[in-house]
């Protein structure tokens, strides 16, 4: 019976959502407006009967209801409650529920956000969100309902989750990086709104830039906790592996902090009002774009959702109805969009441009190495090939350098023009006594020296000095620094965190030690001066498996660290996981993946130490943190 | 010249430079980078030359998996049905590593038509088979 509510409810949705796509496109055409009043009310319903539906699908996990197949195939009664509600969203079906509720909760911040929605803008940009969720709403119905019942024989054990998704960080991975995906749905509907009702102005770019950095904070986060999630999870002590499915959510991430850069220029000056509007469009195409690659199983990644080509092409599908209708408007859009100043070379319009462009080349050539493969494969007539990692290794070094020196400079251009030049040389004398300081720092940690995370090292002192340090020494007094930091809180913010990110990456790539080898138990090995002891190993019992724990013991200079790794079996899929052991501090991790039994009490091992690898995502935090407090203040302004 | 079709060149020039740089960085790195996928049957007959990294996959022959006692080295050989290809590998395996399963290894052939494996991959579903052995077993088929 719930499952059958749920179904409904989603339908009802539907319902709902058509009314919405269409009723402001008639009221807009034949000039008859109407109370607007219905649009709150219509947004606030959809959400409701959509977390209806989501609820219902909850239940029915929470219940262990297996006559509905998608809970038969992806949750057992072993399963933790925990991990049963996380389960709703582990495949294909659930997880499109979950993408269908964030897209009308933007819906619902968007219309309540604003003081008031009586206006054609803010009708048509209602309608195209209505649009966007009536699709996928379809695109579930038809292709991927979740509530579909195995009667009359329902099994009576269920499958089970994906045992390396039963873990803490992917419970909330999904829920944040859908909403980053679907949080540019809402650009998207502006722009178009903006083309329709001909308001390409500074109010449109003003009120499309909050939602776009809202978009990309959350898309950080859910980023960042995917490589957390994979670092600890797989056992391979990486935390970016270049697959099609992170590629699929760094490209719109990378598009998305281009869009809101340029947003600022077309605010504030009127200027690149045609890239924003396109740059909106291609957000939410490479969004679309990463949910076609990763549910139309086209392409081989790490990532095995339930693949099925009839998805696929309704996906490419709706992908065409957006894009290339969105593209129609943008060329029959009736006025010549001006820019309404000019700017010179050594303009922060300039230095914007130069920031989009990287990025947006950077995204198209990761995108381009993404779909590769198929290319290939459709023009050699069969024949397969891959793009290894060093393809994006190499690639992304001299964007992120040209990135990093923008970021820099930024903060001392000025609009149209920089008038003083001064901080420039302050600017390399930090930089340089920063890079002097860690190196020194480096050189006490690890006892040696390494060229390599130079490059890192010399990104990290410039855009710290340029983003924090030169305001703090040249600001002064004290309450002139406050008020600037306070204005540019939130870039400071995003700056450091890409700072920290960029110091954390060289550093591990550079720093880091490695090593696969035997241990039996009581045998050490002296991995560059940390040494690792094997000293037992037992069993476990867990609720739905059985574990083989080793315990280890590390011998630092001053102290000894105990840390266990553990194999385990999962009863219900017959599936053997790697439980990494990890123990931190600030510089360094110590990284232990237990392999197999080889003979007696002899055991693989795969041993790493990891400096600075938590720098990555706290500098992800931090990015995240900066978009979201420069969002927070655009919103509050705004009302 | 008037300010805005200045400004409009300079936009264009960068654009274009910009392009222009990605472009050929693009290539360079792709064309470095880009690993063939063979069959076992491909590799026995084809001239892949010994060393260049590519590619392999097929099923992990039943009963053919060796493990050494006193080090991390593996021998197994993979198959396509038609013909098999000894693998070498010096490492941890994945954990869904296991006879009878599709796997791709990434490496290169060595004089004596063995196979050197760098990197085993893994998948993280007991149930998937990687998409280019399946494809490989459709074509035989």
């Amino acid at each position: 019976m719930i499952p059958e509510i749920g179904h409904l409810l989603l339908i009802g949705a539907l319902a709902v959502t058509f009314i919405g796509g269409c009723l402001p496109f008639y009221e807009f055409f034949s000039k008859k407006y109407y109370s607007q009043s219905y649009l709150r009310p219509f947004s606030v319903l959809t959400a409701l009967l959509v977390a209806g539906s989501l609820t219902c699908l909850i239940y029915s996990f929470l219940v262990d209801d297996f006559s509905v197949a998608y809970v038969a195939t992806n949750s057992n009664t072993l399963l933790p409650d925990y991990y049963k509600f996380a389960a709703t969203w582990g495949a294909h079906e659930g997880s499109l529920v979950l993408w269908i509720l964030c897209l009308s909760l933007w819906l619902v911040g968007y219309m309540f956000s604003k003081r008031n929605v009586n206006d054609s803008f803010s009708s048509i940009t209602f309608a195209i969100m209505n649009q966007v969720i009536f699709a996928f709403i379809l695109f579930t119905l038809f292709t991927s309902n979740p509530f579909e019942r195995l009667l009359p024989f329902s099994p009576l054990e269920g499958g089970d989750l994906n045992p390396s998704l039963q873990d803490f960080a992917f419970t909330i991975h999904p829920p944040l990086l859908y909403m980053g995906y679907s949080g540019l749905a809402l650009p998207f509907s502006l722009a178009i709104a903006a083309m329709i009702t001909n308001n390409i102005d500074s109010l449109w770019a003003r009120s499309a830039r909050p939602w776009s950095l809202l978009s990309c904070a959350f898309l950080t986060l859910g980023i960042g906790l995917g490589s957390w999630w994979a670092y600890y999870e797989l056992g391979w002590g990486g935390w970016w592996f270049w697959d099609p499915v992170e590629n699929a959510a760094f490209v719109p991430w990378l598009i998305s902090i281009a869009l809101f850069h340029s947003l600022i220029a077309t605010e504030r000056r009127g200027v690149f009002k045609n890239w924003s509007l396109l740059l909106s469009i291609l957000s939410f195409a490479a969004s679309l774009l990463g949910t076609f690659l990763v549910r139309s199983g086209v392409l081989t990644s790490v990532h095995a959702f339930a693949l099925d080509p009839e998805r696929g092409l309704f996906i490419l599908g709706i992908c065409s109805y957006f894009i290339f209708g969105a593209l129609l408007i943008y060329s029959l859009k009736n006025t010549r969009t001006q820019s309404e100043s000019t700017y010179s070379l050594t303009s922060i319009e300039f230095g914007f441009l130069l920031n989009n462009l990287l990025l947006v080349v950077l995204a198209i050539s990761i995108m381009f190495g993404t779909i590769f493969p198929l290319l290939y494969e459709a023009y050699t007539n069969g024949d397969q090939v891959s793009v290894g990692p060093p393809y994006f290794n190499v690639l992304i070094l001299p964007f992120a350098i040209g990135l990093g020196f923008l970021q820099g400079v930024g903060l001392f251009l000025g609009w149209s023009d920089t008038k003083d030049f001064k901080f420039i040389t302050r600017l390399i004398i930090e930089t340089l006594t920063v890079l002097i300081v860690i190196n020194i720092i480096l050189y006490f940690l690890f006892g040696s020296f390494n060229t390599g995370s130079l490059v890192a090292c010399l990104l990290f002192s410039w855009i710290v000095s340029g983003n924090f340090l030169d305001i703090v020494i040249n600001k002064r007094p004290l309450n002139k620094i406050k008020s600037f930091l306070s204005f540019r809180l939130g870039a400071i913010f995003a700056h450091l965190g890409i700072a920290f990110l960029v110091l954390g990456i060289g550093v591990v790539s550079s720093y880091s030690s490695e090593k696969e080898l035997l241990l039996s138990v009581g045998e050490s090995y002296d991995l560059d001066g940390y040494v690792f002891e094997f000293q037992n190993l037992s069993s476990e019992k867990g609720p739905n498996y059985i574990a083989d724990v080793a315990s280890l013991k590390i011998d630092e200079n001053t102290r000894t660290i105990a840390l266990s790794s553990e194999k385990r079996s999962y009863l219900s899929a017959n599936q053997v996981t790697t439980e990494v052991g990890i123990v931190a501090d600030l510089f360094k991790d110590y990284y232990v993946a237990l392999g197999e039994n080889i003979e007696g009490d002899t055991w693989s091992f795969r041993l790493q130490v990891k400096p600075f690898v938590r720098w990555i995502w706290f500098g992800a935090l931090l990015i995240a943190i900066g978009t979201f407090i420069s969002s927070i203040k655009l919103l509050r302004k705004e009302t | 010249m008037h300010p805005l079709r200045k400004q409009r060149i300079y936009a264009i020039v960068t654009v274009l430079l910009g392009a222009i740089a990605a472009l050929v960085l693009v290539m360079s790195a792709l064309s470095k980078n880009m690993n063939l996928f063979y069959s076992p049957s491909e590799l026995v007959s084809s001239n892949v030359a010994p060393g260049s990294v590519v590619r392999a996959g097929g099923m992990v022959a039943s009963g053919s998996i060796q493990k050494s006692t006193d080090s991390l080295e593996v021998i197994f050989l993979i198959t396509d049905f038609q013909n098999s290809l000894s693998v070498t590998y010096n490492g941890i395996l994945p954990d869904l590593f296991s006879e009878d399963a599709g796997v791709v290894v990434k490496g290169f052939l060595k004089e004596d038509g063995t196979f050197l494996a760098q990197e085993v991959l893994a998948k993280h579903d007991e149930n998937y088979m990687p998409p280019e052995v399946a494809k490989m077993l459709n074509k035989i088929e």
